[in-house]
Parts: C-alpha cells; sequence; structure tokens
C-alpha cells in the first residue's frame, strides 16, 4: 500500500472539518446540505482506510451503508427544501426561526 | 340477665337515634316522651340487673367490634356489684333530670338536640360503667366528652358559652391522651384490654409499669373529674342549661373518673406512690374547691366549686384505699348534688335567669317549698350531722385517719379544715338566698312548674337518709354497702376502728360541723347587700384570689396560652412564612432568572444548532481525546 494510513485519516479530518464548517456559516440550505454530504462522505474514507488498515471488511460495509443513508437523506431533504421553499420563498436558513424560544 | 344488660345499653342510644333522626317532625311532647321514656326504661333495666345479679361478676359479649391481626375488640360487658351502683345512680339521677328538663326546656327552642345528646350522654355513661374493656370505656368516654362539649356550649349564640364548651372539651382531651396511652400500655405489657383481665394480671406487672400505668390513669380521671390541675373547665361549664350542671355534676361526669381509678383499683393499689399522688391531688383539690366556693357570688359557681371539693374527697378515700368509701361518698354526692343544682336551676327559672345569691336574699318567704327542699341538699352537703353527706364524709376521714403511714395524718389534718370549710360555704349560700331582707317587688317571681319540684322531692329524702346504705357499725348499722363491695377486687375489708375511735371523730366532727353552721349563720343571715366580709386589704386580696379560683385560669393563660400563642406566631411569621416560603420563593426567582440567559441560547437558527452540536462533539472528542492521553 502506497498511501499511508496517516495521510488517509488526516484527508479524512480535513473534509469532516470543511464539510462541518460549511454546515455552520452557510445560510443557504443547499450549501448546508452539501456540508452535510461532505461530512458523510470523510466519515466514509475514515472507513474504508480503517478497513484497509486491519485488512477487515466491515468499514467497507458500513460505507455502504452510509451511502444509502445519505442518499435516502439528500432525498428527504431536498423534498423538505422544496416544500419550504414554496411555503416561504426562500431558502435562507435564517428566515426559519419558529424553534426560537 | 344478658338480655337486661343488652336493653340497658340499647334503650338510651334508640332514644338518641330517634331524636336524631326523626326528631324534627316530632313535636316538642313527643321528644320529650321518648328521651324520657327511654331513660325511665333504662333505669327499670338497672334496678332489674341490680336484682337479678349475684355477688359474682357477669361477663356479657355481644360480638366481635374489630380485630387487627392478635388484637380484637369485642363489644363486651362486665357487670359487677360496682357497675351495678353505678348504673342506678346514673340511670336514677338522669331520669329525674330529664323529667325536670321537660319542664325546664318548654320554653326554650330546639329540645330535640338537647334531648338527643342528653339521651346520648346516659348512654356514654352506661357504656362507662358497664363495658369489659378499655377500648369500649374509652369509646364511652370519648361520647361524654362530645355529649359535654355540646350540651355546655347548647345556647352557643350566649357569648362566652361556645368558649366554655371548648374548654371543656380541651381540658378532658388533654387526660384523654392519657388514657389512651394508659390503654396501650396495658396491652403491650400485659397484653390484655379486658377489665378482669387486667386486674388479675396487676399483680405481674413490673412495679414501674403498675405505677406508670397508675399515673396514666389518674391523669385521665383528673380531666374528667375536674380536679386539679384541669380543674378549670367545671366553673366555666355552668354556662350550660341548669340540668346539664345537674347531670354532669352529679351523676355523670365527673365521676366517671373516679370510677376509672375504681375500675383499676387492683392496678392502682400495686404502687404506693400513686396511692400517695391520688390522695395528695385529693386533698389539694378538696382545699382548693372549697376555699373558692367560699366567696363566689354566682350561686352555680358555688355549686361547681363545691363539686371540685366534693369529687376530691372520693380522691381522698380511693389513695386511702377506701374503695367502699368513696362510692359511699359518690353516691350520697349524686343526690345531694343534683338535689342542689336542680334547686339552684328552680329558684334561677323563678328569679328571670338571677344567679347573684346577693340579689336573692329573703326567699323563705317567697318560696317556701323551695326553701325545705334547698335545705336537704345543703344540710347534706355541709355534712350536717345524721344527714347521708355526714356519714360518707365522716367515712373518708375516718379511713384516711386509720391509714398507717404518716403521710396520711398530714392529709387528714388538711382535710378537715377543709371538711370546716364546707358546711360554711354551704350555708353561706343557704343563708344569703333565704334569710335576710326580702326584695320589695317579691310577688314578681315566676311561677315554678310543679313537675320540676316533683322531682326534687326523692332527691332531697335520698339526700337525708342516704347514709342508711352504709349505717356505720358504732350505730348499730350493717354497712352494707361495704359488704355489697367486698367482691370488687381491691375492695379489702378494711380492719375496723374500734367504736370508741368512731365515736369520738363522729362527735368532733358534728362539733366542727355545728360550729361552721352558727358561724355562717353569724355571718350570713342578716340582711346584706354584698359580701362584707372583708375589712382589710389582706383580706380582699385573699377574697379576689379565691374568687378567681385560685388564679388557675390566669396561671393558664400567663404560662401555656400566651406562650404557646406566642410560639405558633414565631412558628408562623418567622420559620413557615419567612423560612420555608421565603426560601422556595428565592430558589423560584433564581430558576427564573437562570432560565431567562438561559432563553437566549435557543435563537431560532438552525446554523447556531448545528454549531453547538457541533462545539459539543468536539468537547466530547476532547474529553475522550484527554482522557486517552493522560491514561
Amino acid at each position: 500500500m502506497s498511501i499511508p494510513f496517516a495521510h488517509m485519516l488526516f484527508l479524512a479530518t480535513l473534509l469532516f472539518v470543511m464539510g462541518a464548517v460549511c454546515a455552520m456559516t452557510r445560510r443557504n440550505l443547499i450549501m448546508i446540505l452539501i456540508g452535510v454530504e461532505i461530512m458523510l462522505n470523510a466519515s466514509g474514507i475514515a472507513f474504508v482506510a480503517g478497513s484497509m488498515r486491519w485488512q477487515e471488511f466491515q468499514g467497507q460495509v458500513m460505507t455502504l451503508f452510509v451511502m444509502t443513508a445519505a442518499a435516502a437523506e439528500i432525498a428527504v431533504a431536498l423534498a423538505l427544501i422544496v416544500c419550504v421553499q414554496r411555503r416561504t420563498g426562500s431558502i435562507n436558513a435564517n428566515r426559519y426561526n419558529l424553534l426560537k424560544g | 340477665m344478658n338480655t337486661v344488660l343488652f336493653l340497658l345499653l340499647a334503650f338510651p342510644l334508640t332514644g338518641a337515634l330517634i331524636l336524631a333522626l326523626t326528631g324534627r317532625f316530632l313535636s316538642q311532647r313527643a321528644v320529650q316522651t321518648v328521651a324520657c321514656a327511654s331513660v325511665i326504661a333504662a333505669f327499670i333495666l338497672a334496678l332489674t340487673a341490680f336484682l337479678l345479679s349475684g355477688h359474682s361478676a357477669q361477663t356479657v359479649n355481644l360480638g366481635l367490634w374489630f380485630a387487627a391481626g392478635s388484637f380484637h375488640v369485642d363489644i363486651d360487658l362486665y357487670y359487677d356489684s360496682l357497675s351495678a351502683l353505678m348504673t342506678l345512680i346514673v340511670t336514677f339521677v338522669s331520669s329525674l333530670v330529664h323529667i325536670y328538663s321537660t319542664a325546664y326546656m318548654r320554653a326554650e327552642g330546639d329540645n330535640v338536640r338537647y334531648f338527643c345528646f342528653l339521651n346520648l350522654f346516659v348512654f356514654a355513661m352506661l357504656v362507662i360503667a358497664t363495658a369489659g374493656n378499655l377500648v369500649f370505656i374509652y369509646l364511652g368516654w370519648e361520647i361524654v366528652g362530645l355529649c359535654s362539649y355540646s350540651l355546655i356550649g347548647f345556647w352557643y349564640s350566649k357569648p362566652g358559652t361556645a368558649d366554655a364548651g371548648r374548654k371543656a372539651f380541651i381540658a378532658t382531651r388533654l387526660a384523654d391522651v392519657a388514657f389512651g396511652t394508659a390503654i396501650a400500655l396495658c396491652w403491650t405489657d400485659l397484653n390484655q384490654l379486658s377489665v378482669a383481665g387486667i386486674n388479675d394480671g396487676a399483680s405481674s406487672l413490673s412495679s414501674g409499669t403498675a405505677a406508670m400505668i397508675g399515673f396514666l390513669l389518674l391523669f385521665a380521671a383528673i380531666g374528667k373529674s375536674a380536679q386539679l390541675p384541669l380543674s378549670i373547665w367545671l366553673p366555666d361549664a355552668m354556662a350550660g342549661p341548669t340540668p346539664v350542671s345537674a347531670l354532669i355534676h352529679a351523676a355523670t361526669m365527673v365521676t366517671a373518673g373516679v370510677y376509672l381509678l375504681m375500675r383499676f383499683f387492683p392496678v392502682i393499689q400495686c404502687s404506693q406512690t400513686v396511692l400517695l399522688a391520688i390522695s395528695l391531688v385529693g386533698v389539694m383539690t378538696v382545699c382548693f374547691g372549697a376555699f373558692s366556693a367560699l366567696v363566689q357570688r354566682d350561686i352555680k359557681r358555688i355549686l361547681a366549686y363545691s363539686t371540685i371539693s366534693q369529687v376530691g374527697y372520693m380522691f381522698l378515700a380511693l389513695g386511702a384505699q377506701d374503695l367502699a368509701g368513696s362510692m359511699f361518698h359518690l353516691i350520697t354526692h349524686a343526690f345531694f348534688k343534683a338535689l342542689l343544682f336542680l334547686g339552684a336551676g328552680c329558684i334561677i327559672k323563678a328569679l328571670h335567669e338571677e344567679h347573684d345569691i346577693f340579689r336573692m336574699s329573703g326567699l323563705r318567704k317567697r318560696l317556701p317549698l323551695m326553701f325545705w327542699l334547698f335545705m336537704a341538699g345543703t344540710l347534706s352537703l355541709g355534712a350536717f350531722p345524721l344527714t347521708g353527706g355526714f356519714f360518707s364524709k365522716d367515712r373518708i376521714l375516718l379511713s384516711v385517719f386509720l391509714q398507717p403511714d404518716i403521710h396520711f395524718r398530714i392529709l387528714w389534718v388538711i382535710a378537715s379544715i377543709a371538711a370546716m370549710i364546707t358546711p360554711l360555704y354551704a350555708f353561706r349560700m343557704f343563708f344569703v338566698i333565704f334569710y335576710g331582707k326580702p326584695e320589695a317587688d317579691s310577688n314578681k317571681n315566676a311561677p315554678i312548674q310543679d313537675l320540676m319540684t316533683i322531682t326534687l322531692w326523692p332527691l332531697a329524702i335520698l339526700s337525708i337518709f342516704a347514709g342508711f346504705i352504709n349505717f356505720p357499725l358504732n350505730w348499730g348499722g350493717s354497712l352494707w354497702l361495704d359488704g355489697f363491695l367486698q367482691t370488687i377486687p381491691g375492695a379489702a375489708a378494711e380492719t375496723h376502728p374500734s367504736s370508741q375511735l368512731e365515736w369520738t371523730m363522729q362527735a368532733g366532727f358534728a362539733l366542727m360541723t355545728l360550729t361552721m353552721v352558727i358561724l355562717a349563720w353569724v355571718l350570713y343571715s342578716r340582711e346584706q347587700e354584698s359580701d362584707e366580709l372583708s375589712g382589710t386589704p389582706m383580706t380582699e386580696a385573699f377574697q379576689r384570689f379565691f374568687l378567681n379560683g385560685f388564679y388557675l385560669d390566669h396561671f393558664y393563660q400567663e404560662r401555656i396560652v400566651i406562650p404557646y400563642r406566642n410560639l405558633s406566631v414565631f412558628l408562623w411569621k418567622k420559620v413557615d412564612e419567612g423560612l420555608i416560603d421565603d426560601g422556595l420563593d428565592r430558589k423560584a426567582v433564581f430558576f427564573m432568572k437562570l432560565a431567562e440567559r438561559l432563553r437566549l441560547w435557543t435563537t431560532g437558527q438552525i446554523s447556531d444548532y448545528v454549531s453547538f452540536l457541533v462545539a459539543g462533539f468536539v468537547m466530547i472528542l476532547g474529553c475522550l481525546t484527554a482522557l486517552w492521553w493522560f491514561k
């Protein structure tokens, strides 16, 4: 194996942090969704890396699960975004503050 | 016999129930008839039971009352010669009081309530007299307390009347606590609640427990019998209708305490200390009552204090282990005190609710019949030679004198001095009421109904001649009462004194009484506006002291009621409102302020929530890392 394990973990962490920062700072719902996707895929990379490192296949199976869950999540989330966009005419997350205490 | 005893209790209870449930639909005459009939029937049954009973005690079990595990209480009756006498006296006096009440209460409203409680009172008293176990006695004991409360406060709209009822209730309730404790002690230490069982097991008790039970019973008796230091309720109980006073003071309530001590006499006899305490309470109360009665102006208060004093003699006799003597005085006292109270009721009615004896002078001409009847009662109360009261009181003093213990000699001296005061206050009352100058408006007195005076005759005859039930040996008597009560546990035949000693005592006692009667005549038979006995400030101070009942009420007010109220106010204002309420308020305010701050976190912005989520996640990871690092 030419790529060291640490490098792969570093890439996964970097992607995860970037995804998290994206999800936290952006106000556009689509961009938040993309951030979440990046975080999910970062975790997928970490699983695959672990799988390679210990020569176990569970990590790869877990990645498949994560991808499936992500696909389902995207479908639901996009449907929700379409719904709220119709209702409020905006996809700015700051407009949705009905949960304010 | 079982049926007779069952019916004896059932009649007054049924009377009370009928009046309570259907009384409002009955006419006044019907109400009075039901009440009187049930009590007179009870008297006839008591008489039947008395004649049927042998000397041995009988127990009747009427069924189970309640049970919890091994603790079960029956409704059972225990009928011995003591209960035979007590039921007879109770039913006899209450029958007369009921008949008297029909006339007395005719003009008053609310006859149903009055007669219902009167019947219930008789029932409760019969329960105390015949109950076979402690819990059943306690039931009667409590009903007596309830009835006395509602009868004393019968005219509750009059100022102070309801307070008097409450006072009687609270004072006797204090004693009930002691009674309850005594029951618990009997159960834990003897595993017995029946009267016979406790008396049989008394000898197996350890001396400490026996003394404890004895003292608790004594305290219970003190409350009901209005002895020192719980005597305060009785003078105030005069707020009730006069027949009620007669019933409470003569036949029932105040003798319940004495009767309780008689019932458990073997337990009391176990401890010499308890016996001494009983006689000490008795003697102190005798003096207290006698001196207080000496200066009262209200006729009913004089009689109330004299009751306190006379019941004290019964206690003294019990302390001197003379059960028969105590019972003897109980019987004579029941007769003459009922007579005096009912007579006082007649006089008060005739004079339009006048209670002050110094405004009654010269009634001898106006109420000649009352003069003779009242004289019979006064003679017996004042222990005038050859009356019932003379023999019973002489008997008690003799018993105390015969006690070998040196303490009893001292008690005997004090009791004898108090016995000198008794004729003085009795005849002071009598002379002031009936002699002196008649009032100018002497024809204004209201008529006394015949029914009221008729009931006084049997009482008058019995007060004079009651001595015959226990005629002393030196008079050729047979001491019938002593013989009758011989089977009661603890009533051992006392050592009979020499007849010479008896003659000496009686002669001295008679001489003393006569002197006091003459003194009372000299002091009080002249016409006078008010009690002009005093001249110097010293005697006036004494007079005020006695008039207020030794300031006992004042003492309780100052030392117990006011400190208690201050404590309550302190607990209310400072502890409850200050500490607990205020503490909770402050805590609530603190959390409210905290919540105000925390509220700011819920911005409603999804991105903020995501940030918090990530921050929390990072913190958890950080903690885990730190743990792993430093492990």
